[in-house]
């Protein structure tokens, strides 16, 4: 048996049938939106929700989503790679305990998360015994209301990011690495930004657009905190309709994939097995 | 079996220093600040009752009441048939597009493709299966027209344990592509050559080495799937809405609905849920102890 | 190398991104309705230096409203009730903003967001609620409202409003069967029509009976058709439960899309939401709203100021609009009967066309708060063993 590869029949069956299973729903969601005029095919629910004016429309909440997604998929790899990285080459007994923190954003409703954080921190943090505030009430500005924002963004986005680098280190041999490039004199930071995060970049791409598209959706959060973003806009007007919403989820659909491809595109690609050298 | 040490494996490294613990500070900083603080300060109200005394009550329940129990189960078997389906086809979607031999453009739209879909849920989801498998389903009139068939008639129901299953696939699949592709990315093609050139099989290969060295990386993705549809309600509540009363319905009943009932039940089912959770991470816990033996 | 090629790109993706986010969108960071008032704070305009004529408690509300800039609202859909259109009449005549928060919340969620808010006088805590009927005592109770009795409030009918002022009823909408006639042409005319075969596999509620104050009413309103009365709520579950036996009811929860696509073609829901909903279609499908013969029940909704509110004034003014004829009208566009309405008849305050498109409710049977809540607890009780799936049964 030869290494060519011959026809990968298989491969194809497994995603002829993922093509299949993915394409149908969203073609029957795209079938109902354009039927909004009586026996004609045609695209007035898109005008239609296009033309709602809630929260300034639809572009100004999708860039505020995008915004928000940026900052924090940047934030989260910041906090999650060093982690990750920490207990994989110096303490590991500290595994179990990393893993169920960040297990438990899954059973945590997100209604409870944002009225927690608005309890929490509409109050100011005094130092302690005195009442001289040490950081204002968070909630009551706009650059505070936006770091739980992102922070809630970065909890809820926090079992995929991690178990994305996570898998992604395991099957780069980071000990390797990294005892090779401390023998060649690099620091930490050098060998954080330049051995570590370029190995797991596909991992990071995995964890980036997961948390991408739990931003773009997300309503709870945003709307009890009171942030006009896309996840609000599209509830408020879709609610109640009826081809709006098939318009507005196909739309939005296509909108995140294309904005995926040009992360990706940015990223360098990927495929390259890491670590096959 | 004698216990081979691997390099360090088995070897018991040194407790570490206070200062190497430091390292992990900011990301516990993290989880008190944002999440365990604002969840435990609505949770600890699973300790009092409707007037507000220090009671147990709402606890017991949990044990007490069939309902409650069932609730539970419901959603651990949910959770369970989806984690398991999901992983194994996504694995073999995400095989398919990596080492499977596929067009390079392919693994890009699938990847991307994933990155969308894995947050597809809810409402949209619900109404995008309705339209297709539902009684008014365009696949349901195809199979009609086509085959004759009608589908329900014969028994199946979107609106069933099996079509909340089949819907939740939606975001499983690609939340297990997404994360075993980087991982199948890993497996060096080496060591493909090596074990040909020694005589192995294709079964031979996978089994023996593709496999064990997957595993930890399936199963640690597997626990993430099963979190993921543990945790998830508004896909099930719109699809299924009165009839199948996963735990999260029964919470977001007790906390969300427009009838009055009681936070604390719902903060005391909420925690019931973190620690099944607990349990089930103690459990591949144990699994992945056993299968990451020998990989460093 | 490659190092520097990432980092190369990522500053390459901050700049595009940030250049394509400053062209689209207009706000660069995440911003509210400012804190800050939007109107210049004034002294009541009629002030004159002698006061000969002091300036009314009303202008003194809307100048003070008007310093505060702001009403935050929550659970507020722009389709129910035509609360759109109240928003905006509002803000076209007060020149108020108004910060809507999340318009799909239960009751449960908006006396959840006051409490969680009672520190916060920031964007995110709620100045007015309109929460289902046992929500106002209960509350109350909890010390979570402010009081205020509108300057129309001898018009409200007794019954719907705390007699110190803490909450009061503020429309009312029929339980209805919203039918998509271009799938079934068949319209049910009662309750005990839904039992037809016709139905199949077609007959829906807009929610969970555990969960939704609309489902659990339909329930209840079923049973008044069926030989029980308000203070016996049994005879609605054994209704649903022979519709589920039927075959009939789908546990889907309903909503104008399902209506539209003919998956639900016949949908249990408030008369206003039918109606407002069939408006949304255009004629495309056709359909029509039907209200049952007997069993018909009324459900009240009721607006509070929480006590917590920062914007106090702006919330009592609010409350003068929606009493006002003017804002009751806005209601009765969404096709909801506001609270005043036989006061409002009266004094032929209605315009004609739309009291004419209102539904005949005639008979339709108004709930106490203890019958309401003692039929919750019968309900949502027994919803599962009665009517819900064998959660044994395999996959």
């Amino acid at each position: 048996m030869s290494g060519v590869r011959r026809f990968p029949f298989w491969s194809w069956v497994w995603f002829a049938l993922g093509v299949l299973y993915f394409v149908l729903p969203l073609y029957a969601t795209l079938d109902f939106s354009l039927r909004m005029e009586r026996g004609a095919i045609g695209f007035k629910a898109y005008q239609a929700a296009f033309a709602a004016t809630s929260y300034g429309g639809f572009w100004p909440a999708f860039s505020l989503s995008l915004q928000y997604a940026v900052l924090t998929i940047i934030a989260s790899i910041i906090l999650v790679v060093p982690t990750a990285y920490w207990i994989r080459l110096r303490v590991p007994q500290a595994r179990r305990v990393v893993e169920f923190i960040t297990l438990m954003p899954f059973v945590v409703p997100a209604i409870i998360l944002v009225f927690g954080l608005i309890r929490v921190y509409s109050q100011p943090f005094n130092i302690p015994f005195t009442s001289i505030p040490l950081i204002g009430s968070l909630t009551n500005s706009p650059w505070g209301t936006g770091i739980l924002m992102v922070a809630g963004y970065m909890i809820l986005g926090l079992p995929y990011m991690f178990r994305s680098v996570d898998t992604g280190m395991r099957t780069v041999d980071v000990r390797t690495l990294t005892e090779a490039a401390q023998s060649l004199g690099a620091n930490w930071f050098t060998i954080m930004v330049r051995v570590i995060l370029p190995n797991v970049r596909t991992a990071l791409l995995s964890g980036a657009l997961l948390t991408f598209a739990i931003v773009i959706g997300e309503v709870v959060l945003a709307s009890y905190l009171g942030i006009n973003s896309f996840g609000p806009y599209l509830f408020l007007v879709g609610q109640h309709r009826a081809y709006e919403p098939a318009a507005l989820t196909f739309l939005t659909f296509l909108l995140t994939w294309v904005a995926m491809g040009l992360i990706q595109l940015i990223t360098g690609g990927q495929g390259q097995a890491a670590g096959a050298h | 079996m004698t216990e081979i040490t691997v390099m360090g494996a088995r070897a018991k490294l040194p407790a570490p220093s206070w200062r190497t613990w430091l390292g992990v500070v900011p990301f516990f900083l993290f989880a008190i600040l944002f999440l365990f603080l604002p969840s435990g300060r609505l949770l600890v109200g699973s300790f009092f009752d409707d007037q507000g005394h220090l009671s147990f009550g709402n606890i017991l329940e949990l044990v007490e009441q069939p309902y409650i129990l069932n609730s539970y189960w419901l959603s651990i078997r949910i959770s369970a048939v989806t984690a398991l389906g999901g992983g194994v086809f996504g694995f073999l979607l995400a095989y398919a597009v990596t080492i499977g031999g596929l067009p390079r453009s392919l693994r890009t739209a699938l990847i991307t493709f994933s990155g969308v879909a894995s947050n597809f849920a809810g409402v949209p989801l619900a109404f995008a299966f309705v339209a297709t498998l539902g009684r008014t389903g365009f696949i349901t009139a195809l199979l009609k027209t086509y085959f004759g068939w009608n589908v329900y008639d014969r028994g199946f129901s979107l609106y069933s344990f099996a079509g909340l299953a089949l819907t939740y696939m939606y975001f499983q699949f690609p939340l297990m592509v997404l994360i075993m592709a980087p991982a199948l990315d890993g497996l060096k093609r080496e060591w493909r050559e090596a074990a040909e050139n020694l005589g192995a099989s294709t079964t031979q290969y996978w089994l023996k080495i593709a496999l064990p060295i997957l595993l930890p990386s399936i199963l640690g993705s597997m626990i993430l799937l099963f979190g993921n549809a543990f945790g998830a309600y508004a896909t099930a509540y719109a699809l299924t809405g009165g009839t199948l009363p996963i735990i999260t319905i029964q919470i977001g009943a007790q906390i969300r609905g427009d009838v009055l009932h009681n936070p604390g039940l719902g903060y005391a089912m909420a925690m019931g849920m973190v620690f099944i959770m607990a349990v089930s991470l103690a459990g591949y816990s144990w699994l992945q102890g056993r299968t990451e033996r020998w990989l460093r | 190398m490659r190092t520097k090629k990432l980092v190369f790109q990522l500053f390459t993706l901050s700049v595009v991104a940030a250049a394509v986010l400053a062209a689209c969108g207009p706000a660069a960071a995440p911003t509210e309705a400012p804190a800050a008032p939007t109107e210049a704070p004034a002294a009541p305009t009629e002030a004159p230096a002698a006061p000969t004529e002091a300036p009314s408690a009303m202008d003194q509300l809307v100048a003070a409203a008007k310093a505060e800039g702001t009403l935050t609202t929550i659970a507020l859909p722009h389709d129910w009730c035509n609360y759109g259109g109240a928003i905006e009449g509002f803000k076209a005549k007060y020149g108020l903003e108004v910060n809507e928060l999340n318009p799909d919340a239960g009751s449960g969620d908006e006396v959840e967001a006051i409490k969680a808010n009672k520190d916060n006088k920031g964007p995110q805590a709620p100045d007015v609620i309109d929460v289902g009927f046992a929500f106002g005592p209960s509350s109350k109770a909890e010390d979570l409202l402010m009081p205020y009795k509108v300057s129309t409030w001898d018009s409200i009918p007794a019954e719907v409003k705390d007699a110190d002022g803490y909450w009061y009823g503020d429309y009312y909408g029929v339980m209805a069967f919203m039918v998509n006639t271009d799938v079934q042409s068949k319209v049910p005319e009662d309750w005990a029509d839904l039992l037809d075969p016709a139905y199949k596999g077609q007959v829906a509620l807009s929610g969970d009976p555990r969960t939704s104050n609309q489902a659990i009413q339909a329930v209840y309103a079923a049973g008044l058709a069926n030989g029980g009365t308000l203070d016996d709520p049994q005879p609605g579950l054994d209704f649903f439960a022979k519709l589920q036996q039927a075959g009939n009811l789908v546990p889907l929860i309903s909503n104008n899309g399902l209506v539209a696509k003919g998956e639900t073609p016949v949908r249990i829901t408030w008369d206003y939401n039918g109606l407002a909903g069939v408006d949304s279609f255009a004629g495309n499908p056709k359909a029509t709203v039907v209200v049952p013969k007997s069993g018909r029940f009324a459900g009240v909704y009721v607006q509070a100021i929480s006590a917590y509110a920062p914007h106090p004034n702006a919330a009592k003014l609010w409350m003068e609009y929606l009493y006002s004829d003017e804002g009751q009208v806005e209601w009765m566009k969404g096709y909801c009967h506001p609270i005043r309405e036989a006061d409002m008849r009266a004094r032929g305050a209605v315009p004609a066309d739309l009291a004419a498109k209102l539904p005949d409710v005639s008979g339709a049977l108004f709930p106490s708060l203890d019958q309401l809540n003692a039929a919750k607890t019968v309900i949502t009780g027994q919803w599962d063993s009665v009517v819900g799936a064998d959660v044994k049964a395999a996959p």
